[in-house]
């Protein structure tokens, strides 16, 4: 650069600029697209009946109104839907990670026939997309009696071959002396695993976990089929009964609505933002 | 007990050694037997199970009267106007989503490891969709596009989603928004994994921004593009929350996805084997196209 003519140098210095800028402009801009949604969303549902239905579509709320969500906590199933969902989200995290870690403790730390055969396999069912098995699992369900039951939504999301796939990665660095030390103590499979795999693998157990909890707040098909009474929807069905139930849209209840239903994990998304990446990373380097 | 095991095994009495492996063998079963019995019932059972029904006249009711009928299910598909109409509407959604969230997710996520302030803020913003529910998604946009809506109003079009042209369009616009997150945070680690020297080098050489981004990022970026372009494929063959929040399916019929026809035949028209065998023809579909995509973007090295 510095042997360039001063000519040359100023010229690339400014179509640096000027690159520079370009990549401000893009990048900011499609930020500033990006959070339109939002906004629309928390304005609207702060907004007066009359600057919802305006002609004009407003962006701001210079009418403020708590209206909706007062309407929306007192006549509806919005608190309960919320407490179905954490209840739901969270047994269904608890279960992943158990049953997961088990099976990823067992096909790392433990020498048994078939192991291999079943990890293969295991990896495989990773291509096999859950929605092929609507039909025939719907009917497994109903055959089992769990129809409009909270086992019915956890169990068929209970074995999850991506946490398995994860976990296995984290397995296999695991120091060996400690299992080893621990089992000449005389501390049985059992106890090895709860007392010293499960505490060592913390970290790793809750990426997983948070991917697993926030993946069931949001699932949508599956609890749709199984949970039938509205007493028992989750938010997500609970949101979209809500707008066919009120045939006409009703703007302000709809975006009150979707402000409830995610703002609780927003707030946790921002709280553990890089547990979150880290999770998502983990499945970009699987394959 | 330990000790007593150390003991004999200094011994050399096979029979202990045995015992202990047999030992191991229960162990390492039961560790993993409740993964296998739930998987066996919610994963494997159901992949035959849905052979089975898809061979069948399923009757729901009474199961055990449905009657056998070979490959009636899939000639009847083949003949079947609507699923050719379900499968050339996802076709155009496929088109119309996954080249922009890759090339979209590509360029985000190689600006945002440029040098530029606020990495932070612009990480979290491009990822923050990604912890939405499709309902919320779906609902959202469902208002963005209404006729009184934010876009109409500035872009027209009046209500998008009740017209045959721009439905699919906007369901698009909708999962794009929401898609791209995923892509980006895998790409953006892709992208940080590439090791500065390699730049450092082809600068030294002169090489130009452009050869650069072909000769040095796409080439080392390989395995998480690939693995991106897949799974954006697979997402986008199995839409189903959008249309079905945002359209219902319509107007007449203009955004019925595969896998919204599967489950309006199953749990509208209660039509079990024949969904079933439509989830089949899916299932191969989707192989076929991963089997594709791996071919032709990663085939050719090593």
């Amino acid at each position: 650069m510095s042997t360039e003519s001063s000519i040359l140098g100023n010229v690339s210095l400014s179509s640096d600029r000027l690159r520079t800028i370009a990549l401000y402009v893009g990048l900011y801009g499609t930020a500033g697209l990006f959070l339109i949604p939002y906004w629309y969303m928390f304005a609207t549902s702060l907004m007066t009946r009359e600057l919802v239905y305006s002609e004009v579509p407003h962006l701001i709320p210079w009418d403020l109104t708590l209206y909706w969500y007062d309407y929306l906590l007192t006549s509806s199933l919005v608190v309960q839907w919320t407490g179905n969902t954490i209840i739901l989200a969270g047994i269904t995290t608890l279960v992943v990670i158990l049953v997961d870690a088990m099976i990823a403790y067992s096909l790392t730390r433990l020498d048994w026939p078939g192991r291999r055969v079943i990890f293969g396999v295991i990896v495989a069912s990773f291509m096999v997309p859950g929605i092929i098995n609507l039909v025939p699992v719907y009917i497994i369900v109903s055959e089992l009696g769990l129809v409009n039951s909270i086992w019915g939504v956890v169990l068929p999301s209970a074995a999850n071959p991506l946490g398995v796939f994860m976990l296995v990665q984290f397995f296999k660095d695991l120091p060996e002396e400690l299992e080893e030390a621990a089992r000449l103590d005389g501390f049985s499979r059992l106890r090895i695993f709860t007392h010293i795999v499960l505490p060592l693998m913390r970290s790793a157990l809750a990426a997983l976990g948070l991917f697993i909890f926030i993946w069931t707040w949001n699932s949508f098909v599956w609890p749709l089929l199984i949970l039938q009474s509205e007493s028992m929807y989750t938010l997500p069905i609970g949101l979209v009964t809500l707008q066919e139930n009120m045939g006409v849209t009703e703007p302000g209840v709809i975006m009150t609505s979707a402000v409830i239903a995610s703002v609780p994990l927003l707030i946790v998304f921002l709280v553990m933002q890089k547990q979150l990446v880290r999770a998502v990373e983990m499945q970009g380097t699987t394959k | 007990m330990a000790q007593s095991t150390q003991q004999t095994d200094a011994d050399g009495s096979g029979l202990d050694r045995s015992k202990s492996m047999t030992r191991e063998w229960i162990a390492g079963a039961t560790f993993s037997l409740p993964y296998i019995l739930i998987a066996g019932t919610f994963l494997f059972g159901p992949l035959v199970l849905a052979l089975y029904m898809s061979l069948h006249d399923w009757n729901a009711l009474a199961p055990a009267q449905s009657q056998f009928i070979g490959f009636e299910n899939y000639q009847i598909l083949l003949s079947d106007p609507d699923f050719w109409n379900a499968l050339w509407n996802t076709f155009y959604f496929v088109f119309l989503t996954v080249p922009p969230i890759i090339i979209g997710s590509l360029l985000l996520a190689l600006g945002v490891n440029r040098d530029v302030k606020g990495k932070w803020l612009l990480r979290t913003i491009f990822f923050s969709p990604y912890v939405l529910t499709v309902a919320v998604v779906g609902l959202l946009w469902t208002e963005l596009f209404n006729a009184s809506g934010l876009i109409p109003y500035h872009l027209g079009g009046g209500n998008w989603l009740t017209s045959p042209e721009l439905a699919m369009p906007g369901i698009a616009v909708a999962t794009i928004w929401w898609q791209l997150a995923f892509n980006f945070i895998i790409l953006l680690a892709a992208r940080q994994n590439v090791p500065d020297r390699l730049y450092e080098a082809a600068k030294l050489d002169g090489a130009s921004t452009g050869q650069m981004m072909r000769h040095i990022t796409i080439p080392q970026m390989r395995n998480p593009l690939v693995f991106v372009v897949i799974v954006t494929f697979v997402n986008s063959f199995q839409v189903f929350g959008q249309p079905f929040i945002m359209t219902d399916g319509g107007p007449t019929f203009s955004t019925t996805t595969i896998v919204l026809y599967l489950y309006e035949t199953a749990f509208t028209g209660r039509e079990f084997g024949y969904a079933a065998a439509v989830g089949y023809v899916l299932f191969m579909i989707l192989i076929a196209i991963s089997a594709t995509n791996y071919y032709f973007l990663a085939g050719d090295d090593q």
